[in-house]
């Protein structure tokens, strides 16, 4: 294979990673909407035609790139939908968890596909199980579509009766075993149910492969199907026929203008405009000076004036379209929160299922767009949050009944933005955290000692420290005490910060707030020993010029008292080891704050706001304590951006101690 | 870069290499690991870096981390002079700038020529030297720049991406 062969297959394989993504989200969602129809006499023929077209897709697809047991697996989801479509199947229960069950299959071999993941095993098992399942609606559908009834097709069908029983049989003995099937033993069975069926002379074949060597278009139907004596049309055949019809007008109806671009590019371009930003600073800062320096001698001819006044002109002319592109790329980056919110739907319906547990999902922003990269990220700390309302927050049912609450929970998903920010609240109607309950297991765990004096929010916040579970035993949900760390870590990674609202007995809302992007952002900048440091805007709260005087002592520690609050203090020289003289007089303090938590940063002078891109330092310097990136200035120099987190939480990790004594001052 | 310009040869016959000075030795790195050499430009310290980190530099819009190579070899920091010179290389994909004493030229060195490290040289650790480049009277000092820029200073696990062109040798 030559060096461009294997090129555009990597194309290809990407392209088909993307595409069949987007076509299992949808088969997920489309599934979730036809559980509605479970044991109805009508099906919605929309969804299932939706469903029907999108597995198509993934099965051309890959057969076209040869992924046999996608093709296969997609191949026989397809001749189900075929039945439901053709009303010859109800939509039993058992019918939807066995297609269900084959989406996250497909969606586990396409990982393998693509190189993502590893073999999910059970196709054949799954293949034997969906197969047994089918077999009897399509015996059935042939034998209705047969036309008139001969005799034999009465035996035949009467076979096909008892043939149903054996099957119900068979399947209940397999769910039972929860999923540890003996195969053989099934295929035995099989086979001597079909070696039963008189005169048919049944020939069942292993039937994955039969689809897998003709995995595109031709593939002949369901083996059993088009093999089966009993059967004198060959219905499956013709539905592929159609199917394949309909795929081109759908590729030609859907008008979406959209294109797809690899994230790399849009960073590389964003990186690039970070640069223009830079330069655009630059232009207007050299015009301004110009400006003034001539405005100031008066001396320069009149060419030199007029020139400088057009530089002038240009720079601004040259900063609006550079913020222009700024925000266009921005915008292109930017995705609806939906995409991560769409998967919510069916994993609560999974887990209230395992939990026993009646659990509706509302939601609501999905459209609410922010930065790529942040929507990759929030889906961890969102599903841990989810998790926890499924396993700690709704009660069970009769709980719930007994506190006179509706029977089944509500989580509520919502986004919306609030200035520069999206805020994200996932809500739920339970039973809301227990502070004294908490409190005691944190005592338990040794998180914090009985003597703690622990205001309502670090109780709380007791729940996102490793290691912390209430739950009394380990489910496969939550109870590891690995989960909602992850969720404070994750968030604040992300320069967001979060609340927790609990009313104990009716409910708990979890409030993220998330910059719209990470990329660019306003700041403050302050000068420390002859370094111009950063300071990003959203953590200031104020900056103040005070006495000397009032900067007090609390063990060991400086503080000072701000409204009757007492801020602890972090002289940024010293922390970094910087030389610099303090000011006898006055001190210079930037008030940052997260979570509630003060801090006082003690810088020598404040240089004012300004836009910046922020860059990250390279790896070779490895992580510095107190610096989070750096940025370059429109002058051409260089600025570290303070990172607020750290040092706030390395001062209250410091002062932890002495906090008791404060609020005994 | 004049010297860039010179014909390069990639037979195994030669190897090119950019040679400079510190203190009163010289020493060499592949000319295929340089990316540009620069006059001294001013470095933003970074606090609570590695002692041997000098700063960062704005390199055309990219942060070039700078590294201070008497330091990183325990030699006696030197005042920067006119001579002083910014060699930024390209090691794997990191991008580091060295702060030498003055850059020499580009030599050409033939491989049979590059002998391993003794085991020390001139206080050096020969934790960072790939061989001993010798060319008519001369001893070039052939660096490692893998284990130059690694962050932990004994650990050979994971700073020797440049060292397998020299098996051969």
């Amino acid at each position: 294979m030559s060096a461009d062969d294997f090129f555009d297959r990597t194309e290809f394989i990407q392209y088909f990673r993307d595409e069949t993504e987007e076509l299992l989200q949808s088969i997920d969602s489309d599934l979730l909407r036809l559980e509605a129809f479970v044991d109805h006499d009508q099906i919605d023929a929309d969804i299932i035609a939706s469903l029907f077209r999108a597995l198509h897709t993934v099965k051309g697809s890959a057969g076209m790139l040869d992924f046999k047991e996608v093709a296969a697996v997609a191949h026989k989801l397809e001749n189900v939908f075929d039945l439901l479509r053709k009303d010859r199947m109800p939509l039993s229960e058992q019918c939807i968890n066995l297609l269900f069950e084959g989406r996250d299959l497909l969606t586990g071999l396409v990982h393998v596909a693509v190189g993502d993941g590893g073999d999910p095993g059970g196709i054949d098992d799954y293949i034997t199980r969906l197969d047994a399942f089918a077999l009897i609606y399509e015996s059935t559908a042939a034998v209705i579509d047969g036309g008139e009834r001969t005799r034999e097709d009465a035996e035949a069908h009467a076979e096909v009766d008892a043939f149903e029983a054996e099957v119900a049989r068979l399947l209940a003995q397999q769910s039972g075993g929860s999923g540890n099937v003996d195969l053989d033993e099934a295929q035995a069975a099989m086979d001597a149910l079909l070696g039963a069926a008189s005169a048919a002379a049944f020939i069942t074949p292993p039937a994955h492969d039969d689809v897998a060597e003709a995995p595109v278009e031709t593939a002949p139907a369901a083996p059993i199907a088009s093999t089966s004596s009993v059967v004198p049309s060959t219905n499956g055949t013709n539905a592929v026929k159609s199917a394949d019809a309909e795929a081109p007008k759908r590729a030609v109806g859907g008008k979406n203008q959209t294109i797809r671009v690899d994230i790399d590019r849009l960073d590389s371009l964003l990186n690039l405009v970070g640069e223009l930003v830079i330069n655009r600073t630059r232009i207007s800062d050299i015009a301004s000076t110009l400006g003034r320096s001539i405005g100031s001698n008066g001396s320069a001819g009149d060419g030199v004036a007029s020139l400088a006044k057009d530089l002038a002109e240009s720079a601004a002319l040259l900063a609006r379209t550079t913020n222009e592109i700024q925000e266009s790329i921005m915008k292109v980056r930017m995705v609806p929160i939906g995409q991560v919110f769409d998967r919510f739907p069916r994993m609560v319906r999974d887990l209230a299922k395992a939990r026993g547990k009646e659990i509706k999902l509302e939601i609501a922003g999905a459209e609410t767009d922010l930065d790529k990269t942040i929507v990759d990220e929030v889906g961890e700390p969102l599903m841990h949050l989810v998790r926890n309302c499924i396993d700690h927050g709704i009660e069970s049912s009769d709980a719930r009944e007994l506190r006179g609450k509706p029977r089944a929970g509500t989580i509520k998903l919502n986004a919306f933005h609030e200035g520069n920010q999206v805020i994200i609240e996932v809500t739920d109607d339970g039973a809301g955290i227990d502070l004294v309950r908490v409190r005691e297991r944190g005592i338990k765990q040794g998180l914090i000692s009985e003597s703690d004096k622990l205001t309502d929010r670090e109780i709380i916040e007791l729940i996102f420290t490793a290691g912390f579970s209430t739950a009394e035993a380990i489910t496969d949900v939550s109870g590891r005490g690995v989960g909602m760390d992850v969720v404070k870590k994750n968030i604040l990674r992300l320069k967001g910060v979060f609340d927790v609202d609990s009313v104990l007995g009716s409910g708990t809302k979890f409030t993220m707030k998330l910059p719209l992007t990470l990329a660019i952002i306003q700041a403050l900048l302050v000068r420390v020993a002859n370094e111009l440091y950063s300071i990003p805007l959203d953590s200031v709260i104020e900056s103040q010029r005070i006495d000397a005087t009032d900067v007090r002592t609390v063990h060991g520690g400086e503080v000072i008292t701000l409204r009757g609050q007492v801020v602890p203090l972090i002289r940024v020289g010293e922390f970094f080891q910087l030389a610099n003289a303090r000011d006898p007089d006055k001190v210079m303090i930037v008030i940052v704050g997260l979570q509630g938590r003060q801090v006082g940063l003690v810088v020598d002078s404040f240089q004012g706001e300004q836009e910046i891109v922020i860059k990250p330092l390279s790896d070779v310097i490895g992580r510095i304590a107190g610096i989070s990136g750096a940025t370059i200035l429109g002058n051409g120099s260089i600025s570290l951006i303070i990172d607020v987190h750290s040092l706030v939480a390395g001062a209250y990790q410091h002062g932890r101690n002495a906090r008791a004594e404060f609020s005994g001052v | 870069m004049a010297m860039v310009d010179d014909k390069k040869q990639l037979s195994g016959q030669t190897m090119q290499v950019v040679s400079f000075a510190l203190g009163s030795e010289e020493y060499g790195v592949d000319i295929a690991q340089v990316q540009e050499i620069n006059r001294m430009v001013s470095i933003t310290h970074v606090p609570r870096a590695p002692h041997f980190m000098e700063g960062v530099i704005n390199l055309r819009g990219q942060l070039i981390p700078i590294i201070d190579l008497r330091t990183r070899f325990g030699m006696p920091r030197a005042e920067h002079s006119k001579a002083t010179r910014i060699v930024v290389t390209e090691v794997g994909t990191k991008r580091v700038g060295m702060v030498v004493d003055s850059v020499s030229e580009v030599l050409r060195i033939p491989i049979e020529n590059i002998e391993d490290a003794p085991d020390m040289i001139s206080g050096v650790d020969t934790e960072y030297i790939r061989g001993v480049g010798k060319i008519s009277d001369r001893l070039i000092i052939m660096l490692d720049l893998g284990r130059v820029i690694s962050l932990s200073e004994k650990s050979a696990l994971d700073a020797t991406m440049d060292s397998p062109e020299m098996v051969g040798t």
